[in-house]
């Protein structure tokens, strides 16, 4: 089985609307018209079509086994209750021929006690794009997957994708954490110090 | 390409450039010709240097800030007062507070953050100028260390006492550069393989980390064993500014020589003690040197001051080969080539190729590692070669050991040229749109930039292309005469004092070359943009 785990998300194009998704991306693929951003595997680029006035979308491009694989979020920080959608194309690497079966979407909350996967829907090409929908009740941090399979061998690949507001407390509260931790420990530690050297003190003076 | 506009475009200083599967915004390199003159330059310059025996040692003349007419007191008085400092310390502080806010809470939009743009466009490329121009004086004003140092002691700048730390003495296995080495691999890493350029979350997260270490090496053990030991952008600054055009050192030597109290090293009631563990009568190279201060402000004889100098004095003549010092040199050029490497069109098409021969998938991460690896391992072999044939040839007497940590000091001049040569590409072409992102730090309902702004913003050049190109071709070329003068004064002793011909350092002297045409010619490919 192939996996890939995206710690981040990636690169974003607009487009007018989704039917007309497909033209975008084989001109963007086909002409420097569409390119945007210092463009990196597997790294998040956000970009603005300047003559669209949608809002900003977020796309992936990654590579995995005989595959390269772009996905796009639409929009690029997508709000509790409002509809989403998920953008994904596979192509060989070799001939960049597209792929054609059916891809499943899944879904699992990305918190420490929240492991449930669920099923989003199975989708089969609509002009090599496969689309899915989405709409998060409650905002947080998901894990997408997307998975497939090609000549036999299963496809997994896991992407991130945030809901809402990140919550930025915990890296603080790490960081302040460590903080006080230490400084109060080296505190105990010096005051047993000091305590130790005054009743040696105290014994070497109490001595005839 | 029917987009008249679009052609226009591309034809100038910035370009598309088409990719397997993606397209990339590129910077036009140096010019072949101006690449060709310098290359001129090089192997003329070796060639001398090949013809000539060496010379003998060269004098460091330097000239005292503190004894110049007219400026000298107001230079000595601005470095005995600790106020210059603090103010410029909690300025920092207070901005550094700002881009982790802006990391954690801000856009994720790399180039509306100015987490990213702050961190990584304009201070980590501007960094290196600092040190050519002011040595360690990054050091001084280091928000890591200043928040640590308020965390932990618990005053703004007077000596404390119990200073709150155990004053542990660091093991002896980490009492080397090697922590700080191994630290800045990890940075580079983290930089070019994961990304974190380009994202203004893991900016911040970065930035806690190195306070959280900077506080707890400071509460654990004594003095700054941190900034001494583990700190990797103290140590880079640290070695690069034995290139510097300043260093801080007795006026009077003869001062220092009879000086029987050492307030330098050890303090004295209102001053800390040297964090670093130095003693400025002896201070023979900046490597170490944080430029706190505590020094000319503790000194009774008020005998410490800045000074102007040449920048090949200290790598030529003065600093002391050491071995763990010698490989933080070379790998600290792979790394600087490394990082050329990378911003390399082809680059990402290499990784993609290599992630296929060996199944990597996602981030092609262990593609990423493989390269780095590779890079640090053709690099060091290339100077061990060099040194090893040079060993031979000239039949030094010297242990391998201590020939090739001496030699190593040639690495310096080369990284150090074209970190130089490669930034100032960065610097002028990147850092423009920083005040819009000053003004809204935080990208609060921020779009990402249009394909024409990113344009603009990468023709937005503060400095001409021509002076540009000058300034790139002329750090080269004063990298490699530097890198020169090491192994011919540093090879005066592997040659014997009886004056062997300069011919027999030549493997040494074709590894400068090499470096420095393989440096030349990656500044004259098409450079990708960070974002």
């Amino acid at each position: 089985m192939r996996r890939v785990s995206l710690p981040g998300a990636c690169r974003a194009t607009r487009v007018r609307s989704l039917r007309h998704l497909f033209p975008g991306l084989a001109l963007w693929f086909l002409t420097p018209s569409f390119a945007m951003a210092h463009h990196v595997l597997g790294r998040p680029a956000y970009s603005l079509n300047e003559d669209s006035n949608t809002p900003p979308s977020m796309q992936v491009e990654t590579q995995i086994g005989d595959y390269f694989v772009t996905y796009m979020v639409f929009p690029a920080f997508p709000r509790p209750g409002a509809p989403g959608r998920i953008n994904l194309y596979a192509t060989r690497l070799d001939d960049g021929r597209p792929f054609h079966g059916e891809v499943t979407f899944k879904v699992r909350d990305d918190s420490w006690f929240g492991g449930r996967e669920e099923i989003l829907g199975v989708q089969s090409p609509d002009d090599n794009v496969y689309r899915q929908g989405f709409v998060f009740t409650d905002a947080g941090d998901y894990v997408i997957t997307a998975e497939f399979e090609s000549e036999g061998e299963p496809y997994v690949i896991d992407f991130p994708l945030r809901i809402g507001d990140p919550a930025p407390i915990g890296p603080i509260g790490l960081a302040v954490g460590t903080i006080v931790a230490v400084l109060l420990g080296v505190n105990l530690a010096q005051r047993r110090r000091l305590l130790t050297a005054k009743i040696r003190k105290a014994r070497d003076e109490a001595r005839p | 390409m029917n987009d008249p506009g679009l052609a226009a475009l591309l034809s100038g200083p910035t370009c598309l450039a088409l990719g397997t599967g993606n397209a990339t915004m590129t910077h036009r390199g140096l010019p072949v010709s101006w690449g060709m003159v310098t290359l001129a330059f090089v192997l003329a310059a070796a060639l001398w240097a090949l013809a000539r025996t060496p010379a003998k040692g060269i004098e460091s003349q330097g000239v005292s800030l503190g004894r110049l007419p007219l400026i000298g007191p107001g230079i000595r008085r601005l470095t005995a007062t600790p106020w210059v400092l603090i103010s410029l310390r909690m300025f920092l502080v207070a901005l550094f507070l700002l881009v982790i806010t802006a990391g954690l809470f801000g856009t994720p939009i790399p180039e509306r953050n100015l987490a990213t743009m702050l961190t990584w466009n304009l201070w980590w490329a501007g960094l290196v100028f600092s040190v050519l121009l002011l040595g360690t004086a990054w050091c001084a004003v280091c928000p890591w260390d200043a928040l640590a140092h308020w965390l932990v002691r618990r005053r703004l700048w007077r000596r404390a006492e119990p200073n709150n730390s155990l004053n542990l003495r660091v093991p002896r296995p980490l009492r080397s550069v090697w922590p700080a080495l191994w630290l800045f691999i990890g940075l580079t890493w983290l930089e070019l393989g994961v990304g974190i350029t380009t994202s203004p979350y893991a900016t911040a997260l970065v930035a806690l980390l190195m306070v959280v270490l900077a506080t707890v090496s400071l509460a654990l053990f004594e003095r700054k064993a941190f900034c001494r030991y583990f700190c990797p952008v103290g140590r880079t600054v640290g070695f690069y500014s034995q290139l510097s055009l300043v260093e801080l050192r007795p006026i009077e030597a003869e001062i220092c020589a009879h000086c029987r109290t050492l307030d330098c090293y050890y303090g004295n009631a209102q001053i800390e003690p040297c964090p670093t563990w130095l003693v400025m009568g002896r201070l023979t190279q900046n490597s170490y040197c944080i430029s706190c201060g505590n020094c000319t402000q503790s000194c009774p004889h008020d005998n410490i001051a800045w000074r102007f100098r040449s920048p090949a004095a200290e790598a030529v003549v003065g600093a002391r080969p050491r071995w763990d010092e010698a490989w933080f040199m070379l790998i600290l050029l792979a790394l600087t080539i490394f990082h050329g490497l990378t911003m390399m069109p082809f680059w990402e098409p290499a990784m993609r190729a290599l992630a296929r021969v060996i199944g990597d998938s996602g981030r092609l991460l262990w593609s990423f590692s493989a390269g780095l690896a590779a890079c640090i391992a053709c690099t060091s072999l290339l100077y061990w070669g060099a040194a090893r044939w040079a060993h031979r040839w000239t039949g030094s007497t010297m242990p391998f050991r201590r020939f090739f940590a001496t030699f190593a000091f040639t690495a310096l001049p080369l990284a150090f040229a074209y970190h130089l040569a490669h930034n100032l590409n960065h610097l002028a072409r990147e850092s423009s749109g920083l005040g819009a992102v000053l003004r809204d730090p935080l990208g609060v309902h921020a779009q990402p930039l249009s394909l024409a702004e990113k344009h603009l913003h990468h023709l937005d050049t503060w400095i001409p292309l021509d002076v540009l190109w000058a300034l790139q071709t002329g750090l080269m070329a004063l990298g490699f005469v530097i890198a020169l003068q090491i192994i011919r004064h540093r090879g005066r002793s592997a040659l014997g004092e009886a004056g062997q011909p300069a011919w027999r350092l030549a493997p040494l002297i074709l590894f400068a070359c090499a470096v420095t045409a393989f440096n030349l010619w990656l500044l004259m490919q098409p450079m990708v943009m960070r974002f």
